[in-house]
C-alpha cells in the first residue's frame, strides 16, 4: 500500500476489532434466514437418506449430478483462499493483506462444505468411514488405486492445511483482540484462542519462520488438491472425462472461481463495514488481472477439448462434444462460455477493473459460469457415453436443489459468524505494510 | 486349491474380540435392525433338503401352443420355470410368458377364496362347501326346467383329461361346452380343408426350408407355437457351413418377426393373397417348377404387373421372390398375423397354399401328421350364437373358464350386454378380469403350477401337469370343483363315484388312454411321465394331396369399413398374449423389442405420416374407427406402412389387478364385427381409422431412447458374400499395461450370436426370476430407473434395402471384463476381480458412490434409488440364493454365479471340474434361438470358447481393451440375390 493512506496502527486495531461488536440487527437479518436455509437443506438431506437417493434426480446413466457439482465447485471456491493468503504470500504480493483473511476464512469454509457432498451423494451415507483407511477386525482395507480414494486424502489434507494456516496466522490478531475485550467469557475464549501470545520479539521470529513454513507447505496444496479433484473424472474412460488437461484445467478453474467468490464477498463486507481504506481499488485491480489470466486458460481448455476432440476423430469423444455444444444441454453449455469467457473480457480495461459495481456483477457471473462448467463436465459426459442405448438425460430434483441452497446456507453461515467472531482483517500484517508511527504515538511495542 | 489352514485369527484373540463384540452388541443392540429369526426344520418335509432345489416336470398353459416347463422348487416354493429339454415342442426354451408364470400364481391380486355375490350385490367369501352347493343347487334349477343347453361352459381350448371332464359333465347336465380361443387361425384350417380336405392346422418345418416366405406370420410371438418356431428359425438362418436360410417377411407393419427378416416387403393390407398367386404364376408359367400346370389356368389372371399394382410391391421384389423361392429348396411359405385377419383371410390361406404346393413344399416343410389341437377349437360363429343366446335370455349359467371374453372379443359382438342378461355366471378364473367382473360366483381356479392336469398340443405329445407346491391361496383345480359340485347334486352323486379327486380322474383316464403303451406297468409309466413331463410318441406320416376343383378358386378384395385413411392393425402381443399376460409386473415392464415402450400402449405410425399430421413421439393421438375411439401415444416406426397404424393388443384392461387395470388402451374395444367369409373367423384387420391430434404430450416412456448407434460399432454385422470370402481369423488381444490375468480352471464367458438373438426378451424376464431384480413401475422406468440386468438393445440402422432400414438385437449385460473399468474406481473393493474372470460385486460393501456405473462403458449397472418392495406374496417367488438388494448399493449382472457355485459344488463332490454345460446361466437357457452360449473359457473344448474364436466375433468396443469375457458374433446379411 505505497498510495497515501490515512490509517494508523491505532486505528486498524479499532476498526477491525469494531466488527466484533454485538451482532446488529443487519447483521442478524441476515443470519437468521441463513440458519432457516440450513434448516431446509438438513430437512432435504435427512428425507433423502430416510427415502432413498432416489429423491435426487439421477437418472440412468447419469448417476453424479448436482451434488458432485456442488463438490467440485466448493473445492475450486476454496483455492483461492490459499492461493492469496500463502502464494502470493511468498511471492510478496502486498495487494493480499486486506483480503487474505477473508480468503482463508472463505476456504476453510468452502472445503468444510465441500466436504459434505460426498457424502450427501453416497448410496449408504451412513457407511461414509467405510471410506477411511482404519483398521478393523473384518480385515477391510480400501483400494488405494481409486481416485475417491485419493480425493478423501486430498480433502481431508486441505481442511487441515488450511484450517492451521488460517489459525496460526490469527493467533497475533486474537491476542490484540484480547487485550480489547472486557467482557468475561470473551477475554476467556480469545485468551485461550491466542495462545497465551505476547507479542515479544522472540515470538515473532519463530512466528514469522513458522508462518513462512507453512505457506510453502500449504503453496503445493493449491495445486495438488485441485489436481486430485480433477483426476476423479480424468481416471475414468469416460468420453469428456478422460483427458490429460484436465488437472491445469481444473487448478486454473478453482483460482478463477475463487477470485470470483472473493470479491462476491468482498464487496458486501468492505460497504457494511466500511472498510475501503482496507480494501482498496488496487487491491481489485490485482485480483481482476488474476482473473482475466485464468479466464484466458480456462478458455483455452474448452477450446483445446473441442480441438482433440474432433482431432481424435473417435466417435465417441467427438459426439460427446459435438453433443455439448449443441444437444439438450446447450444452453448450460452456452451459459459456461458466455460467464467463463466472454463476461470476464472487459477486466481488460482497467477502468472496469477499478470498478466496483462492475467487478461485483462479473465475479457474480464467474461464479454462476464456474458451476455450469462443472455441471457441465459431469452430466453432459455422463449422458453420452459409449452405449447409444443406455443414453438418458439428467434432470435436478427439488431435493438435489434445497441441498445445494442449504449448502451455500451453511458457507454463509459460517462466514457470517466468523466476521463477528474473529478479525475479518489482519491486524498484524495490515500493519506492516502501514507507515510506521512516530516515536511519540505510543500503543505499539 | 487348498483352503487355507493358517492365517486368520488366533483363539486367544478370536475369545477376546468375542468377548468386545458381544458385550457392545449387548449394549448396542436395543437399536439395531430387528431381529430374523432362522427357523429349522426339525423334521424336515419328506423329499426337501434345505439348500437343494426339486423340479417338477409339467406344462405350460400361458398360451396355446403348451411347450414343457421345469419348475424349481426351493423348500416349498416354486421360484423359477425352465424350459424342458425334454420336451418336443420347446426343447428347453421358453419365452418372456413362460418365465413369468410365477407372477400369475404369486399375483397379490389373485382371488383369495370364492366369492359369491349376495342379495345385496356385494361379493363375499364364501367357503368351497357352500361354494359348490350354491352351484349344484342353481344346475339343479335350471336341469329340472328340463330344457337342454341353457347351460354353457365357455373354456378356451382344453385338451386330456380335463377337457374330456367338461365334455362329460356337460353332457350329464344337459349343458354345451365351448372351445373359445382369442386366435383360433380358422382360416387357416378352412384353407387347409379346401385345398387338402385336412381341416387341420398342421405343423410346420421351419427349420428344413432355405427359404422362408412369411405372409404376416408372427411366429416369433404368438403365431402357432412361437418357442418351437423360433427355435426351428434359428436351425434355419444361422450361417452354417459357408450358407444360411434366407427369410423374408409380407406384411403391412414389421412385427418383431418381420424386422428378424432378411427382407421386410411391406403391402397393402389384405392384398397378401394376390401376391402369393401373384408369385406362383410366376414359377409356374416360367417353369421354375415341375408342379403347379394344372393351376395354371387360376394363376393366369396373376399377371406380374397386376399383382405388383394390387399390393404395393416392386415387380422386381416379386420376381426376385418368385426365383429365389422356387429355386432354394425345400422352400416354405407360412400365412398368419396380418395376412389371415382379413375378410378374405381364408382365400389368402389358399393362395399361400398354392404356392407351396406348386414349389413342391406339401410334405417336405408342412407336416399334417403333427396337427394341433387349436384346429379343435369352437369356430367364432359358435361365439357369436352364443351371444344371441345369451342376449335372448336363452343360458341360464354360463361357467367361464381360463377366457376373458369381455376384454378380447370387441364391443360391437354385444358379449358384455349379452353376459348381463344371463341370469348366473360363475368364473372359475383365478383373477379378477373383466369377465369374473360379472360373475355372481366366483371359484379361483388353481394356476398350472398348482394343479394336476395334462394338456395335448398335438399327437404324440402329451403333457402332463403336476403341482409344483401347495396352492398359496384358498382355491382349488376346477376339474375338483366339478367333481365336487356333481357330488352334490342328487341324480349324477354316483357319475365320478371312482374318482373321489381330479387326480384320480386324470390318472385314470391315461391308464384308458395309454394301456396300450403303458402295458401292465401303469405306475412306472406314471413316474417317467411325470418325470419327463408327459409322454411323446412319434406320428406317422400323412400324405396330402390337392383338391380337385380348386382351380376355381377366386380371391375376393378384402372388405374395409370405416372411411379414415389408415388401415388399423391390432396385433397379438407376445408379452400378453390376448391381454392375459397384463397383470405380470415382468412383462409390463419387458421392454417392448421394437419400441422399447413399456407398461403402456402405443400406437405405431410411420414417420412420414407422423409428421403430416404435426405429431411426434409421446403425442397423443385419437384413433376412430365406425366402432369407438381411443386415445393413446404415437411412436413414429419406419416398419409401419405410411397408410398403415397399428396397436398391440393386450393393455386397456378395466379390471385384471393393480398391474393391469387402467393402463393403456384395447384395440379391440373398437374393431367392427367383422369375420372372414368363408371360414367364419373373426376378421381383426377389417377397419379404416381416422386420426386427430389431441395436443397433448407426454414423455413416452421406454428404456431406450437412440435408434442409431452413432458410428459406436456396437451391434455388428457382415454380410453373406464377406462370410463365403472368409473372414480373416480374430485375435481379440490387445496390448496392456499391466502383465495379462491369468486364471487357474475357469474364466467364465459367453458367446452372443447376434445373428441368432431375436430381441424376444426371454432372457430379461428369466433374469428377472432368476435374480431377484424388482420391477419398479412406469414412473421409475421413466428415469431410466429399470433394474435389468440384461437388456435388448435395438438399432434401426439405415439400409439399402427397400425398407430403407435394418434392425439389429443386440443383448447387453455385465460384460465381466478382465480389464475391468468399474473395478479400480471403487473406494472399498466392494467390486473385484474373482480368480474365475467375474467382476464380483459385494453388495454388504458398497457405500454407493456409484462411479463403479459411470465408469462403465456399457452401462450395465444398475442401482438402487430405493427400497424395492415386492408385495405379498410376490416375495415368495424370491430366489433363496440371490441377496435381495436392499436401498443404496450398485448391483448387476453376476453371470447367475449363485449357479456356478451350485455347479461348482456339485462337480466337487463328485471330485472334478465342471462340465461345459452343467452350468446355464437363467438368460442363456431361456434363450429360444441359442443365442447365448455360456461356458468356460479356459476349456478349449467348451462350446462358449469356441465360438469365442469364430472369425465373425468381435468385443464390444474392443479399443478400450476392457478384455471382455462376452464375445459377440456379428449378424450376417444376406446381401446377395
Amino acid at each position: 500500500m505505497s498510495e497515501q493512506t490515512s490509517l494508523t496502527y491505532a486505528r486498524v486495531n479499532e476498526d477491525v476489532i469494531r466488527m466484533l461488536d454485538k451482532p446488529t440487527v443487519k447483521w442478524l437479518a441476515l443470519f437468521v434466514p441463513t440458519l432457516g436455509v440450513v434448516g431446509f437443506g438438513l430437512f432435504c438431506f435427512l428425507y433423502q437418506v430416510y427415502t432413498g437417493l432416489g429423491v435426487a434426480g439421477y437418472r440412468h446413466p447419469v448417476f453424479w449430478g448436482v451434488y458432485i457439482t456442488d463438490f467440485v465447485f466448493w473445492v475450486g471456491i476454496a483455492h483461492s483462499g490459499t492461493l492469496i493468503s500463502a502464494v502470493l504470500f511468498l511471492f510478496r504480493a502486498n495487494f493480499r493483506m486486506s483480503i487474505y483473511r477473508i480468503a482463508e476464512g472463505m476456504t476453510v469454509f468452502a472445503v468444510l462444505t465441500a466436504g459434505l457432498f460426498p457424502i450427501i451423494h453416497l448410496g449408504r451415507p451412513w457407511f461414509f468411514y467405510w471410506l477411511f483407511p482404519y483398521p478393523n477386525q473384518r480385515e477391510l482395507w480400501v483400494n488405494f488405486k481409486s481416485p475417491l480414494l485419493w480425493d478423501v486424502f486430498a480433502v481431508s489434507t486441505y481442511l487441515t492445511v488450511s484450517s492451521v494456516f488460517f489459525f496460526v496466522g490469527m493467533i497475533p490478531d486474537i491476542a490484540a483482540i484480547r487485550d480489547k475485550v472486557t467482557e468475561k467469557p470473551r477475554k476467556i475464549l480469545y485468551s485461550i484462542l491466542s495462545l497465551g501470545w505476547k507479542g515479544s520479539n522472540w515470538e515473532w521470529l519463530h512466528y514469522t519462520r513458522a508462518y513462512l513454513f507453512f505457506a510453502a507447505f500449504a503453496t503445493p496444496l493449491v495445486l495438488s488438491v485441485h489436481s486430485v479433484v480433477s483426476w476423479d473424472f480424468a481416471m475414468a474412460n469416460l468420453p469428456g472425462w478422460h483427458t490429460t488437461i484436465f488437472a491445469p484445467y481444473f487448478v486454473a478453474g478453482a483460482i478463477f472461481s475463487g477470485l470470483g467468490m472473493v470479491i462476491t464477498l468482498t464487496v458486501p463486507i468492505r460497504k457494511i463495514f466500511s472498510l475501503e481504506d482496507y480494501i482498496t481499488l488496487d487491491n481489485y485491480d490485482g485480483m481482476a488481472k488474476l482473473i482475466i489470466v485464468t479466464s484466458l486458460i480456462v478458455g483455452y481448455a474448452y477450446g483445446v477439448e473441442f480441438f482433440m476432440a474432433w482431432y481424435s476423430s473417435n466417435p465417441a469423444e467427438w459426439g460427446q462434444f459435438y453433443y455439448r455444444a449443441t444437444g439438450e444441454y446447450a444452453l448450460f453449455y452456452w451459459i459456461m462460455i458466455v460467464c467463463n469467457v466472454v463476461i470476464p473480457l472487459p477486466l481488460w480495461f482497467k477502468s472496469v477493473r477499478r470498478n466496483i459495481k462492475a467487478l461485483f456483477i462479473i465475479s457474480i457471473f464467474i461464479n454462476i459460469g464456474m458451476w455450469f462448467e462443472r455441471f457441465n463436465i459431469i452430466v453432459i459426459s455422463l449422458s453420452r457415453g459409449f452405449d447409444p442405448a443406455s443414453w438418458g438425460i439428467y434432470k435436478v430434483s427439488w431435493v438435489e436443489i434445497g441441498i445445494t441452497l442449504g449448502s451455500f446456507a451453511w458457507f454463509f453461515m459460517f462466514f457470517l459468524i466468523f466476521i463477528k467472531t474473529l478479525p475479518a482483517i489482519s491486524i498484524a500484517e495490515m500493519k506492516e505494510i502501514l507507515p510506521v508511527p512516530k516515536k511519540e504515538a505510543k500503543g505499539h511495542e | 486349491m487348498s483352503q487355507d489352514k493358517k492365517g486368520g485369527i488366533k483363539r486367544r484373540d478370536f475369545l477376546k474380540i468375542i468377548g468386545v463384540a458381544g458385550g457392545t452388541a449387548a449394549v448396542t443392540g436395543g437399536c439395531s435392525e430387528p431381529v430374523e429369526q432362522l427357523i429349522p426344520y426339525v423334521i424336515p418335509p419328506e423329499g426337501i433338503i434345505p439348500g437343494v432345489p426339486n423340479w417338477y416336470a409339467s406344462t405350460c398353459r400361458e398360451c396355446p401352443a403348451g411347450c414343457g416347463i421345469l419348475v424349481k422348487n426351493r423348500e416349498g416354493r416354486a421360484i423359477k420355470i425352465e424350459g424342458n429339454p425334454n420336451h418336443p415342442v420347446n426343447k428347453g426354451a421358453s419365452c418372456a410368458q413362460g418365465q413369468a408364470i410365477l407372477q400369475g400364481l404369486y399375483n397379490p391380486d389373485r382371488t383369495r377364496s370364492p366369492l359369491l355375490t349376495n342379495d345385496l350385490g356385494r361379493r363375499q367369501p364364501t367357503g368351497w362347501e357352500n361354494a359348490q352347493k350354491v352351484l349344484a343347487a342353481k344346475i339343479d334349477e335350471v336341469r329340472k326346467k328340463g330344457q337342454n343347453g341353457r347351460i354353457v361352459f365357455l373354456s378356451d381350448n382344453v385338451t386330456g383329461a380335463f377337457g374330456a371332464l367338461i365334455d362329460d359333465w356337460m353332457e350329464a347336465i344337459g349343458g354345451v361346452h365351448i372351445s373359445y380361443e382369442t386366435y383360433a387361425y380358422e382360416p387357416l384350417k378352412e384353407a387347409n380343408k379346401r385345398t387338402f380336405g385336412i381341416d387341420k392346422i398342421p405343423t410346420y418345418n421351419i427349420d428344413k426350408a432355405k427359404y422362408l416366405l412369411s405372409f404376416g406370420a408372427d411366429f416369433m410371438e404368438t403365431w402357432l407355437s412361437p418357442t418351437l418356431y423360433t427355435k426351428q428359425f434359428s436351425e434355419m438362418h444361422s450361417f452354417r457351413d459357408g450358407s444360411m436360410g434366407k427369410f423374408v417377411q409380407v406384411e403391412p407393419r414389421a412385427s418383431m418377426t418381420g424386422v428378424n427378416a432378411d427382407e421386410w416387403v411391406s403391402i397393402i393390407p389384405g392384398t397378401e393373397g394376390i401376391l402369393a398367386l401373384g408369385i406362383a404364376n410366376i414359377i409356374v408359367s416360367e417353369g421354375f417348377s415341375q408342379k403347379g400346370a394344372e393351376l395354371s389356368s387360376v394363376l393366369r389372371d396373376y399377371p406380374i404387373d397386376k399383382v405388383s399394382e394390387a399390393t404395393g410391391v416392386p415387380t422386381d421384389t416379386i420376381r426376385q421372390i418368385a426365383q429365389d423361392f422356387s429355386s432354394m429348396q425345400p422352400s416354405l411359405a407360412i400365412g398368419g398375423g396380418t395376412a389371415m385377419t382379413g375378410t378374405n383371410a381364408t382365400e389368402t390361406q389358399v393362395a399361400v397354399n398354392i404356392l407351396n404346393y406348386v414349389s413342391g413344399n406339401i410334405g417336405e416343410t408342412i407336416d399334417f401328421a403333427h396337427t394341433l389341437s387349436i384346429s379343435d377349437a369352437s369356430p367364432f360363429s359358435e361365439m357369436l350364437s352364443l351371444i344371441d343366446s345369451m342376449a335372448n335370455g336363452g343360458v341360464d349359467i354360463l361357467m367361464i373358464y381360463n377366457v376373458n371374453p369381455v376384454f378380447t372379443l370387441p364391443k360391437s359382438t354385444g358379449f358384455e350386454d349379452a353376459i348381463s342378461k344371463v341370469p348366473f355366471v360363475v368364473s372359475f378364473s383365478s383373477f379378477m378380469d373383466e369377465t369374473t367382473e360379472k360373475a355372481k360366483l366366483i371359484m379361483p381356479d388353481n394356476t398350472t403350477l398348482e394343479s394336476w392336469g395334462d394338456f395335448i398340443p398335438g399327437p404324440g405329445i402329451h403333457g402332463l401337469i403336476q403341482p409344483s407346491m401347495t396352492p398359496v391361496f384358498n382355491t382349488k383345480s376346477t376339474g375338483d370343483v366339478i367333481l365336487g359340485v356333481t357330488a352334490n347334486i342328487e341324480d349324477l352323486k354316483e357319475r365320478y363315484k371312482e374318482t373321489a379327486t381330479f387326480y384320480d380322474y386324470l390318472r385314470e383316464s391315461w391308464k384308458t388312454a395309454y394301456s396300450s403303451v403303458a402295458g401292465l406297468g401303469f405306475d412306472s409309466f406314471w413316474n417317467k411321465a411325470l418325470e419327463n413331463g408327459g409322454y411323446y410318441s412319434d406320428v406317422p406320416p400323412v400324405q396330402v394331396s390337392l383338391s380337385a376343383g380348386l382351380s376355381g378358386a377366386a380371391l375376393p378384395e378384402a372388405a374395409f369399413s370405416g372411411d379414415g385413411d389408415y388401415f388399423f392393425v391390432a396385433y397379438p402381443s407376445y408379452k400378453y398374449y390376448d391381454g392375459r399376460g397384463a397383470n405380470k409386473p415382468w412383462l409390463q415392464e419387458l421392454p417392448d423389442a421394437l419400441s422399447t415402450g413399456v407398461w403402456d400402449s402405443w400406437v405405431e405410425i410411420h414417420p412420414d405420416t407422423a409428421s403430416n399430421l404435426g405429431v411426434k413421439l409421446g403425442d397423443y393421438v385419437v384413433i376412430e374407427s365406425p366402432r369407438g375411439s381411443i386415445e393413446t401415444q404415437v411412436y413414429p416406426y419406419p416398419g409401419t406402412r405410411p397408410d398403415t397404424v397399428a396397436v398391440m393388443i393386450g393393455q386397456g384392461h378395466t379390471s385384471y389387478g393393480r398391474y393391469a387395470k387402467d393402463r393403456g388402451v384395447n384395440p379391440v374395444s373398437i374393431l367392427p364385427l367383422a369375420t372372414d367369409k368363408l371360414s367364419g373367423g373373426f376378421a381383426w384387420l377389417s377397419s379404416k381409422v381416422k386420426l386427430t391430434k389431441t395436443g397433448k404430450h407426454a414423455q413416452f416412456v421406454q428404456t431406450q431412447y437412440t435408434t442409431h448407434q452413432h458410428d459406436r460399432g456396437i451391434a455388428q454385422e457382415v454380410t453373406l458374400t464377406e462370410m463365403q470370402k472368409g473372414l480373416p481369423p480374430v485375435d481379440h488381444e490387445l496390448p496392456g499395461f499391466y502383465p495379462p490375468k491369468e486364471y487357474a480352471r475357469y474364466r467364465w464367458g459367453m458367446a452372443i450370436d447376434l445373428q441368432k438373438c431375436t430381441g424376444c426378451g426371454a432372457c430379461v424376464t428369466a433374469c428377472y426370476a432368476e435374480n431377484n431384480i424388482p420391477f419398479v413401475g412406469k414412473e421409475l422406468v421413466a428415469k431410466r430407473r429399470d433394474m435389468a440386468w440384461i437388456k435388448i438393445e435395438r438399432y434401426f440402422e439405415k439400409s439399402d434395402n427397400k425398407a430403407g432400414f435394418e434392425t439389429r438385437f443386440l443383448p447387453m449385460m455385465c460384460q465381466q471384463c478382465g480389464n475391468a473399468p468399474c473395478e479400480p474406481v471403487c473406494p472399498v473393493y466392494a467390486t473385484y476381480h474373482n480368480p474365475e474372470g467375474l467382476n464380483g460385486m459385494i453388495y454388504n460393501r458398497c457405500v454407493g458412490t456409484r462411479y463403479c456405473s459411470n465408469n462403465c462403458s456399457y452401462s450395465v449397472r444398475k442401482f438402487n434409488w430405493f427400497q424395492y418392495k415386492f408385495p405379498e406374496p410376490l416375495n415368495w417367488q424370491l430366489n433363496p440364493d440371490v441377496t435381495v438388494r436392499s436401498m443404496g448399493v450398485m448391483e448387476k449382472c453376476t453371470f447367475c454365479v449363485q449357479r456356478i457355485n451350485f455347479a461348482k459344488d456339485q462337480a466337487k463332490d463328485k471330485g472334478r471340474d465342471v462340465l461345459d454345460g452343467e452350468v446355464q446361466v437363467a438368460c442363456a437357457q431361456a434363450c429360444g434361438s441359442d443365442a447365448i452360449v455360456f461356458g468356460n473359457l479356459k476349456d478349449p473344448e467348451s462350446k462358449a470358447s469356441k465360438l469365442s474364436k469364430d472369425n465373425r466375433g468381435y468385443k464390444v468396443l474392443h479399443s478400450l481393451n476392457t478384455q471382455s469375457s462376452i464375445t459377440y458374433l456379428k449378424k450376417v446379411k444376406w446381401d446377395k440375390a
